[in-house]
């Protein structure tokens, strides 16, 4: 029987359809502008879709999910929280304590980026999670593609494989007017379906994420230059690069490796234009992060445009795992330069693996 | 105007054609993997039979096809050549369009040209059992098929991922009484290392082949068999292109281009040696020979002309060819019978000295390719096959836009009966286009020391 966490963020997704872009702090000014709740209803549609009646659910009393599980028929319901009228972000954060404290396989939320975060705070990558889309922004990598996707991961949980997923950070403030300012928080796991399996000729791409990422670090490691500096973005799939040179990352920021050696730790923008100033040739090795592919947000603040323009286009090595690819159908950059950005070919080249590679357009 | 341009069983070729007889140079000789000096006769003895050695190295222009072989043949060959009439109208191109249709034979493929006179040399030297790789399954097929004719055993170290995912290519060795297994298996040294290494590894070609190798090599018994590659094997290949020229000659043409697909190299080889040495002792000059390879797996395109082992445990001759690496593990594609790190050495010199020329294609334009075929001329091909459809429409194009009426031959090497799970999956927009990144590793190589 899996046991599932289930929780329902009630004000998500309430200042977009009043324009507001994003629901954090202005829930009640949202309200008041006559926005509808709408994250139930996408929770709703999901559990319609489960066809399994196995599952025990822990979730939170009123409209943080008991209400619409009983309004899906669900019969095995745990509850766990009993929150206040007003919910608030701490509601979330005390229900994910439960759900570990409950050791469930899996928490299942409905909400946007906020609540990825909030989930996060709690639950780090100790258990997988899946996000319901129904916020605003939905640019975290945790999120189905819709509810019938999750649905049939909750189907076939047992069969499903684990994927490294980024939770982002969004300045809320910038982006109601008008600035998409992303920042790596961290990274969660979340559940994948295996793909189906097809008796053809050869399939034999690397479904495992860890070996996914060995092969690409065994790649990257083969042909890296000498006296090259290496500016290494953020992600797991580049720390396992760091890791094949016995060199430790820092996950979340940015690093400049040379001769296999740590040159600068989390090196912020004025420290990487330090580098560039010299003759010494750059290359910057980066991974797609969240849902929409982005490879340089805005958010990438220490990777800035004036970093990528004396490093080219041309020196510039992504990576992404199988699944990350499968997750990902396009890379976006946003570097806030718009020449820059126009500057970018239609299409890169993505490692995949060992001498493997693949095609993705670019977004921007 | 004929559909079909058929041949007499009295008009199979009687000899075989050899190119190396119009080489303007000697070929760059296979080393000993140890001692890197040139191999000798005696050197392959332990893998080979004397006639097969013979053939490798042999400078005559013409080998006589043993009565016995030919008689065999007669069960498929000559095979037809086919105007494409309706791939042409479909396409509105001024071009001609012909394809030479090797799906025919029983396994399905041109492998059954070379299987049967292998295993025939096999059987006349006393050999009791033959060893060899297959990738996808066809060759195992194939070679299945001849050992049978010949009441020799065979055993058929398989990929791995295709011996799970392809069950009717071996249901067919099955039924042909050869002996398929997953490579790497714990039967030889060599796949005790790459599962040693990894446990869970989907295997390669060029693995399999190490282990077909081991098994021959440590069994007196027993012989290896190589599919595609060896001169031997190209050698037997060109009854594809010397029927062609006859049956061209027929309805009075000749080709202006002359298209295969090329994985080691061998179907490619057959349909085109006898144009190249029209072209190399100058009675066609002008003639443009296209192998066509997948983007992922891009040797003659992207890989490097230098001295390079056959297999991934380093047991073959060191050949000199287009390589991408001996320890290269090409990406799943679907066409799995293109996925090897290197090529024939003669296709490669070919290629190197400017005779021929190489173009690579992303799978889902390929299939897309092989789809207009099929809705044109009706056969669904083989996904190594959809490489030289998709170079052949191309082509016809470009004919199109010039106003040019070129005669356009391609090799249609096999059928896609057993692969239509590959057709699904572009159906259902599942297809990666993989592609190889050359520029990084030729950053890297460059500063590589010299091997040999
Ligand atoms: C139908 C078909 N065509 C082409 C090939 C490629 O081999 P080669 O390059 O030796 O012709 C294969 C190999 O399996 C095949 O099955």
């Amino acid at each position: 029987m899996p046991l599932i966490g289930f929780l329902i963020n009630p004000v998500a997704g309430l200042g977009g359809t009043v324009g507001l872009k994003g629901s954090d702090g202005v829930a009640e000014k949202a309200l008041m502008l006559g926005a509808v709740p709408r994250s139930g209803e996408r929770a709703l549609l999901m559990l319609n879709q489960v066809r399994r009646k196995d599952i025990l659910f822990f979730t939170c009393a009123g409209p943080m999910g008991e209400e619409i599980l009983k309004k899906a028929g669900t019969s095995l319901i745990n509850i766990i929280h009993h929150p206040a009228p007003d919910t608030t972000a701490a509601d979330t954060r005390e229900a994910c304590r439960r759900f570990l404290s409950e050791n469930v396989d899996l928490i299942v939320f409905c909400g946007g980026d906020g609540t990825a975060r909030d989930v996060f705070d709690v639950t780090g990558s100790q258990i997988p999670v899946l996000g319901l889309p129904a916020g605003v922004k939905m640019y975290s990598g945790v999120f189905a593609l819709d509810p019938s996707a999750a649905a049939s991961v909750l189907d076939n949980l047992e069969s499903t494989g684990r994927r490294d997923a980024e939770i982002l950070d969004i300045d809320e403030e910038a982006y109601r007017s008008g600035t998409l300012a992303t920042r790596l928080y961290g990274i969660a796991r979340v559940p994948v379906l295996g793909e189906k399996i097809q008796p053809a000729k050869n399939i034999f791409e690397e479904q495992d994420e860890e070996r996914a990422k060995d092969e690409i670090a065994r790649f990257i490691t083969r042909v890296m230059l000498p006296d090259t500096y290496y500016i290494i973005g953020a992600g797991s799939t580049t720390e396992r690069i760091a890791t094949h040179l016995g060199v430790k990352k820092t996950i979340l920021g940015v690093d400049v490796l040379m001769n296999g050696r740590m040159v600068a730790e989390d090196a912020d923008e004025k420290t990487l234009l330090s580098f560039l100033d010299e003759k010494t040739p750059a290359r910057i090795i980066i991974s797609p992060i969240g849902s929409q592919g982005f490879i340089f947000g805005r958010g990438t603040q220490q990777i800035s445009a004036e970093v990528i323009r004396r490093v080219g286009l041309d020196n510039i090595i992504v990576v992404a795992t199988p699944a990350k690819c499968r997750a990902t159908p396009s890379l976006h950059v946003d570097t806030g330069d718009p020449s820059l950005d126009s500057a970018f070919p239609e299409s890169l080249q993505v490692i995949s693996g060992y001498s493997i590679a693949r095609r993705k357009n670019v977004g921007r | 105007m004929q559909t079909k341009i058929l041949l007499d069983e009295e008009e199979i070729p009687r000899r075989w054609y050899n190119v190396l007889a119009d080489l303007p140079s000697p070929m760059d000789p296979p080393l000993h993997p140890q001692t890197q000096k040139p191999v000798g006769p005696g050197d392959l003895s332990a893998l080979f039979p004397m006639e097969l050695i013979r053939q490798e190295m042999s400078p005559d222009r013409f080998i006589d096809i043993p009565a016995e072989v030919r008689d065999v043949l007669t069960l498929w060959r000559p095979s037809p050549l086919y105007r494409a009439k309706r791939l042409e109208q479909f396409l509105k191109t001024p071009a001609k369009i012909y394809y030479k249709w090797e799906g025919v034979s029983p396994a399905g493929s041109h492998k059954t040209n070379t299987s049967v006179p292998q295993a025939y040399y096999n059987m006349k030297a006393g050999i009791e059992r033959i060893a060899t790789e297959t990738g996808a399954g066809q060759w195992g097929s194939a070679l299945a098929f001849a050992t049978m004719l010949y009441d020799l055993q065979c055993t058929i170290y398989m990929v791995r991922s295709s011996y799970t995912q392809k069950p009717y290519r071996k249901s067919m060795m099955h039924v042909w009484g050869a002996e398929c297994i997953p490579s790497p298996s714990t039967k030889t040294k060599s796949g005790q290392a790459m599962l040693a290494k990894d446990p869970d590894t989907p295997g390669s070609l060029g693995g399999a082949i190490s282990e077909a190798v081991e098994d021959a090599a440590t069994h007196s018994n027993t012989n290896y068999s190589l599919g595609s590659v060896l001169n031997h094997v190209c050698l037997h290949q060109t009854v594809i292109g010397l029927e062609c020229r006859e049956q061209l000659q027929k309805v009075d043409d000749y080709p202006d281009v002359v298209i295969g697909c090329v994985g080691g190299g061998s179907n490619f080889a057959g349909i085109s040696f006898p144009f190249a040495g029209d072209k190399m002792t100058g009675k066609h000059k002008e003639i443009d020979i296209i192998g066509v390879e997948p983007a992922s797996c891009p040797s003659l395109t992207k890989g490097m002309y230098a001295y390079d082992f056959g297999d991934v445990a380093g047991l073959t001759p060191l050949l000199k060819m287009f390589t991408l690496g001996h320890d290269f593990i090409p990406p799943s594609i679907h066409a799995g019978g293109l996925r090897y790190h290197g090529d024939s050495p003669i296709v490669s010199r070919l290629v190197h000295d400017g005779v021929m020329r190489a173009v690579a294609y992303h799978q889902s334009e390929v299939f897309d390719a092989a789809l207009t075929f099929a809705r044109t001329e009706g056969i669904i091909v083989a996904p190594e096959t959809s490489h030289a459809v998709k170079a052949a429409i191309d082509q016809a194009l470009e004919c199109r836009k010039t106003g040019e009426a070129k005669t356009i031959l391609f090799n249609c090497s096999g059928h896609g009966n057993f692969d239509m799970s590959a057709y699904d999956a572009f159906h259902a927009k599942q297809l990666v286009d993989y592609e190889y990144p050359d520029e990084l590793i030729k950053q890297s190589l460059a500063r590589l020391p010299k091997i040999s």
